[in-house]
């Protein structure tokens, strides 16, 4: 219990850290001071405080929208093991496996689709139709990816999963893993609306996604809305470093052991979001019907690394 | 008996040829009125006979239908129904008659060759009786094919009809009473309504040539 | 001859279904009491049987006769029995007829007065029975004879609004399709009693697994096309998404929910059941065309903007999640791996039960929309979610649970699949381990897109502003109506937090039609109340994620309200870009909506656009322009369009060189035919 604990709290707050990161990174590339690395906590302590409006149209699934995003999303953090070694693993929360990982996002993401359509705006409509048209691209690569990795380890628990990488020497050496990791990547970027994707740092309405659908949210809801993006932005970071940079060493259990995995974590997550951010400074958005084009990368390459398990990996 | 028999069998068969040779309508339903003729006379020995063996009645009725039918009242109505639609002359058939009558002895061949084939009847003394009576439901078909007027058709419908009963009374000594009257039963229906249907096509068309249906196909 | 008795229970509940048959009829002149004393034997008589299967399928099962009639010509037998195969599908009927009995008291309303309303009432008591007898068909000749007594009611429901000619043609559709299919039904059953001289279906002696490949093969392929037409397996699916518009709304959920349900039931019944699998293409055909009804049905779905002609295509997505369960099974059967067979037949006997459920549900949430608004296009609704609170409220619930999300029922049962996926793949190569996973990706790939179809069913009917008047004007439907969406919304929710309740039923069939024991396998006792799934190291608990995720809902609740003090919120209109105030208009509409999957995927859809403008000089003074967007079915366009008219073709040839109207002509096809006949009977 006192694991899970710790476990949402580091979740939920390092996740807005991620952000300020890759923000101070794209900054610093463009030769600009940037806004600090805390300002997202700065907003969302200011949103808190304020003043709501919410549009007339909208009904009860406006409202309801960013609590269940937030907290289908926050569960599906806890299903994420971020300590996997000193005992981590065997502590976290088993409610279910990869699959009800990614529906449990599903359930956040179907209820942040009808927010966008609820206030009768066109942007919110243009978000959610966007954002389904990727997402479903996505999906297919990001299951063949999963379950191979799944294959590889005998189980689709992501704890399994895990604890098969640990005993890896070095996971990221090995031919699948290196190709799933790179199908990860692409996921990660075009789910949480990164760069080749979406732009998050624009309000335009010929690119934003994510931004569009909750346009008309302000105050604490808005909050919500942006904390739940970032943890799950952070949860598909935590399964990237945890699978393919485990820390191998053994560790005791208890206190002191986990306190050093907690912090070689949050190192692992800063390293990850400054490459983020590297690689969000060195490519350009894609035009939005070219995005189909990188989702057939990502489903071949999800193929191939298939392929190469049952032909190598066994 | 078989011998008489063979003589009416043969003398039905020669009246269908009569029926396929002659030109004008009131002809071929004279003809028609002679085969049924011959065949009650079919009917009429053979229930003297059975009435002599057996005591059986049956038979005997059958051949008072026939006559009241066959002989008197089919003839009778086709013949009004003749009167009251046709007023011009014309060439009622599609082939010249004498290759109608050698086409018609071609079947009485093949016919022949089929029934002597199969050899499964019972008695071997009727084979002929058959040969000509199956002869006779082929020509009557042929029959119908060959004649323009619907008066024609009614008229080989009858001779078919004659010749499946004629086949089963001289193959089989005829089938149960019951089954025979449901079976006159079914012909009054169907031949007053062909009556009827001759009269619809009169009006139609003006005329009783039954080619002139194709205009209905749509 | 208690109640105690099972027996006795089916046999009353068959009695009542034919009272209520006979009742409105008798009834026909007062159409409120004949709606609802009929509607009411059918709840009665489902009620009786739901209690009655199941308690079969605790009790271990079995096999019982109902009825049995004999008669000295061979084969004209009528045998009604049940083993447990049936009397899972029988569940799911009943459970489905409760429902939609409870729901059509308040529906047919509409119909008082103008229609003939003792008609529909004895269609419909008919129609449900011919489904059950289906599934009680003890022979090959009983169930030939349910078969086509079930596609002829069913039928006359299709065209029970006759007066627009659009249903007469869909019920035309429907009619030829589903009778090429009971052809190759019947071809396949003739051969089996041709082979075997055996008829009894249910409990056979055994004598059909003796049949020789080359015929089992040759049946099985007629199984799948004529049991894949009445299922809508693509290509055969045209007839569905004409039919179930045309269709009244219970009718439709009555058919996409069960009727193409019997289609799964004769599958398992003659190929497992009577042949048991032995060949491995089996399973790949049934997987293969699994796959392509799972994609392209909810991609087609996607495109439709009639509420009910959508639905349909999503029912040909479930025909293909659950033909992919089938096709693992039949795979793993084939490769003798129990194991793995038994998750996924029991994975898609659960989805045949949860798409009864949802779809069912979702099919009178339509009808209940057609009932306030009276249109079926979801571009002239919106806003419905103010008028019809609670409707919205089941309608959101069988969306999710239709897209497989967390924590309905739809979830878990497509988890099963790919649990059984996975485990096929992690036994090791087969040889066909790319169409497996393909199969996953298909799955992933039509829940999602599942997803976003019913974001847009929803987000425009239900949200938004109203877009015509008949939808501003909308009112909550009956009460009945309500209830009826509410039983199937809450065995939604049921189901999926406790999965294991409808898993104890599914082993005894999984144990009878394939020896394969299921409980084992998937029991996990640490996780209490029928709610959790275990199966290897995966494992899964949707009332224990529930239960989390609630936590955290009202932790966070708590937390903004403790961080941020009372909430101030102010009403405004939607931002408008500082332009004048926005109106319904400017909505997203549902064709914008799925513009980029349609931009994406243009080589599926072939969308089209066409502007035409009129007016005198059309070019610089337009009085009126029309604009037209839309997309081709390739299926109708490149299939059955070319067969139509290579069969007009042929017709026409017909007309002008056989049937050329000359009664001489005729007769001598007659002669001929006499003739030939003779012949070979001379010859040979």
């Amino acid at each position: 219990m006192g694991y899970i604990i710790i476990q949402l709290v580091l979740m939920v707050g390092l996740a807005p850290l991620i952000n300020g990161i890759i923000k101070k990174v794209k900054a610093f590339s463009q030769k600009r001071k940037g806004a600090p690395i805390l300002q997202m906590y700065y907003d969302i302590g200011k949103l808190l405080k304020k003043e709501m409006v919410v549009s007339e149209t909208s009904s009860w699934i406006y409202k309801a929208a960013p609590y269940v995003v937030f907290g289908s999303t926050a569960a599906a953090a806890l299903l994420v093991p971020a300590v996997t070694n000193a005992g981590g693993l065997n502590a976290a929360f088993s409610g279910g496996d990869v699959l009800v990982l990614l529906y449990t996002l599903a359930l956040g993401r179907f209820f942040l689709m009808l927010a966008g359509l609820d206030t009768g705006s066109t942007f919110g409509g243009m978000g959610s139709s966007r954002e389904g048209m990727i997402s479903s691209l996505m999906e297919p690569s990001i299951l063949i990816g999963l379950f191979t990795l799944g294959l590889a380890s005998g189980s689709l628990s992501i704890k399994m999963i895990m604890s098969e990488s640990l005993s890896k020497v070095c996971p990221i050496a090995d031919p699948v893993y290196i190709i799933i990791f790179f199908v990860l990547v692409i996921v990660l970027l075009a789910e949480t609306c990164r760069i080749p994707v979406d732009d998050p740092a624009t309000h335009l309405e010929l690119t934003m996604v994510h931004e569009a659908m909750i346009l008309e949210y302000s105050g604490r809801q808005l909050a919500l809305m942006e904390l739940a993006a970032a943890v799950k932005q952070l949860i598909l970071m935590t399964l990237i470093v945890n699978i393919f940079f485990p820390i191998t060493a053994v560790l005791p259990a208890g206190v002191p052991g986990v306190a050093i995995m907690i912090i070689l974590y949050i190192v692992r997550i800063v390293l990850l979001a400054v490459v983020i951010g590297v690689v969000e400074v060195c490519i350009v958005k894609l035009r939005f019907f070219s995005i189909p084009n990188l989702a057939a990368l990502s489903f071949i390459l999800a193929i191939i690394g298939f392929v190469n398990y049952f032909v190598i990996g066994r | 008996m078989t011998t008489y028999m063979d003589i009416i069998s043969i003398f039905i068969l020669i009246t269908s040829f009569a029926l396929v040779a002659s030109k004008k309508i009131t002809s071929y339903i004279k003809a028609f009125r002679i085969q049924s003729a011959l065949l009650a006379m079919a009917l009429a020995v053979m229930g003297y006979f059975h009435f002599v063996e057996s005591g059986r009645i049956d038979t005997l009725v059958l051949c008072a239908l026939i006559i009241a039918l066959k002989v008197v009242y089919f003839p009778k109505l086709l013949n009004k129904t003749y009167d009251r639609v046709e007023h011009k002359v014309e060439k009622d058939f599609f082939m010249n008659i004498p290759m109608l009558i050698l086409l018609c002895s071609g079947i009485v061949i093949f016919v022949y060759f089929i029934i002597s084939g199969i050899g499964s009847f019972g008695n071997e003394d009727v084979t002929m009786q058959v040969v000509n009576m199956v002869s006779v439901v082929l020509i009557g078909v042929f029959f119908m094919i060959t004649r323009k007027k619907a008066i024609g058709q009614i008229v080989g419908f009858l001779v078919v009809e004659n010749g499946i009963f004629g086949a089963v009374m001289f193959g089989a000594e005829g089938m149960p009473l019951i089954v025979d009257i449901g079976i006159f039963i079914d012909l009054i229906t169907g031949i007053l309504i062909m009556g009827l249907m001759v009269f619809k096509i009169n009006d139609l068309f003006d005329s009783i040539n039954t080619n002139k249906l194709r205009r209905l196909k749509g | 001859m208690s109640l105690s008795d099972n027996e006795f229970i089916f046999t009353l509940s068959i009695l009542l279904l034919l009272a209520g048959a006979i009742a409105a009829i008798v009834f026909s002149r007062k159409h409120k009491a004949a709606n609802i004393i009929s509607n009411c034997f059918c709840i009665g008589a489902s009620a009786l049987g739901a209690v009655s299967v199941i308690r079969h399928l605790l009790d271990g099962g079995g096999i019982k006769q109902v009825f049995t009639f004999t008669s000295n010509i061979p084969l004209i037998e009528i045998s009604l029995r049940y083993d447990n195969l049936s009397s899972y599908f029988l569940l799911i009927l009943f459970v489905l007829t409760f429902a939609v009995s409870i729901y059509s008291i308040g529906y047919i309303s509409h119909y008082y007065g103008k229609r003939a309303v003792g008609v529909f009432n004895f269609l419909y008591c008919s129609f449900i029975l011919s489904m059950m007898m289906v599934m009680l068909a003890g022979n090959l000749i009983t169930f030939f004879i349910a078969w086509e007594l079930m596609s002829v009611t069913s039928y006359f429901l299709v065209v029970f609004e006759h007066e627009k000619s659009e249903n007469v043609k869909a019920g035309t559709v429907y009619i030829i399709m589903t009778h090429l299919g009971a052809a190759f039904i019947m071809a396949a059953l003739m051969i089996m009693y041709a082979l075997t001289g055996e008829s009894m279906i249910i409990g056979s002696n055994g004598l059909f697994a003796d049949i020789p490949e080359a015929f089992k093969n040759l049946c099985f392929i007629f199984f799948i096309l004529g049991f894949g037409t009445k299922a809508g397996i693509i290509p055969f699916h045209i007839w569905l998404p004409k039919a179930h518009p045309a269709a009244s709304s219970n009718i439709s959920a009555l058919m996409s929910g069960f009727m193409i349900k019997t289609a799964i039931y004769g599958i398992l019944r003659f190929t497992l059941g009577c042949f048991g699998v032995s060949e491995v293409w089996w399973g790949t055909t049934i997987l293969v065309l699994g796959i392509i009804a799972a994609v392209l049905g909810v991609a087609y779905a996607l495109m439709e903007h009639n509420i009910k002609r959508l639905l349909a295509y999503h029912s040909i997505e479930n025909i293909g999640i659950i033909f992919i369960g089938l096709g693992i099974g039949f795979l793993a059967l084939s490769k003798g791996n129990s194991f793995v067979a038994g998750i996924a037949i029991a994975a898609a006997l659960f989805h045949t039960m949860n798409h009864a459920l949802f779809k069912g549900g979702l099919f009178l949430g339509a009808g209940s929309i057609q009932y306030s608004t009276n249109t079926k296009d979801i571009e002239q609704l919106g806003g419905l979610i103010k008028k019809m609170p609670l409707t919205a409220i089941f309608m959101l619930c069988f969306s999710l649970a239709i897209s497989a999300i967390v924590p309905f029922n739809g979830f878990v049962s497509e988890w099963l699949t790919y649990q059984s996926i996975f485990a096929f793949l992690s036994e090791g190569s087969l040889g066909m381990d790319l169409i497996i996973i393909l199969s996953a990706a298909a799955l992933a790939f039509a829940g999602a897109l599942a997803a976003v179809c019913f974001v847009k069913l929803f987000g425009i009917s239900f949200l938004g502003l109203p877009r015509s008047e008949s939808a501003k004007a909308a009112k909550e439907v009956p009460v009945t109506m309500l209830s009826g969406m509410g039983i199937l919304a809450a065995l939604c929710l049921a189901f999926g937090l406790f999965p294991r309740l409808v898993l104890k039923v599914i082993a005894a069939v999984t144990s009878e039609i394939a020896g394969l024991s299921l409980l084992e396998n998937i029991s996990n006792s640490t996780i209490p109340i029928c709610s959790g799934i275990s199966i290897g190291n995966n494992r899964m608990s949707m009332a224990a994620l529930l239960v989390v995720i609630v936590v955290l809902v009202v932790a966070a609740i708590i937390g903004v309200r403790l961080t941020g003090g009372k909430g101030r919120s102010r009403g405004f209109g939607t931002w408008d870009c500082g332009f004048v105030e926005i109106n319904e208009r400017m909505q997203y509409t549902a064709t914008g909506f799925s513009k980029p999957i349609r931009i994406v995927f243009r080589l599926l859809y072939r969308p089209y656009r066409k502007l035409t403008v009129k007016g005198e000089i059309p070019e610089y003074f337009p009085d009126k322009m029309e604009y037209k967007v839309g997309t081709v079915s390739i299926f109708e366009k490149y299939i059955y369009d070319v067969i139509i008219r290579w069969l007009q073709r042929f017709s026409r040839r017909v007309k002008y060189t056989v049937q050329t109207g000359s009664i001489h002509m005729y007769l001598s096809y007659i002669l001929v035919t006499v003739i030939a006949l003779m012949l070979y009977g001379r010859l040979f």
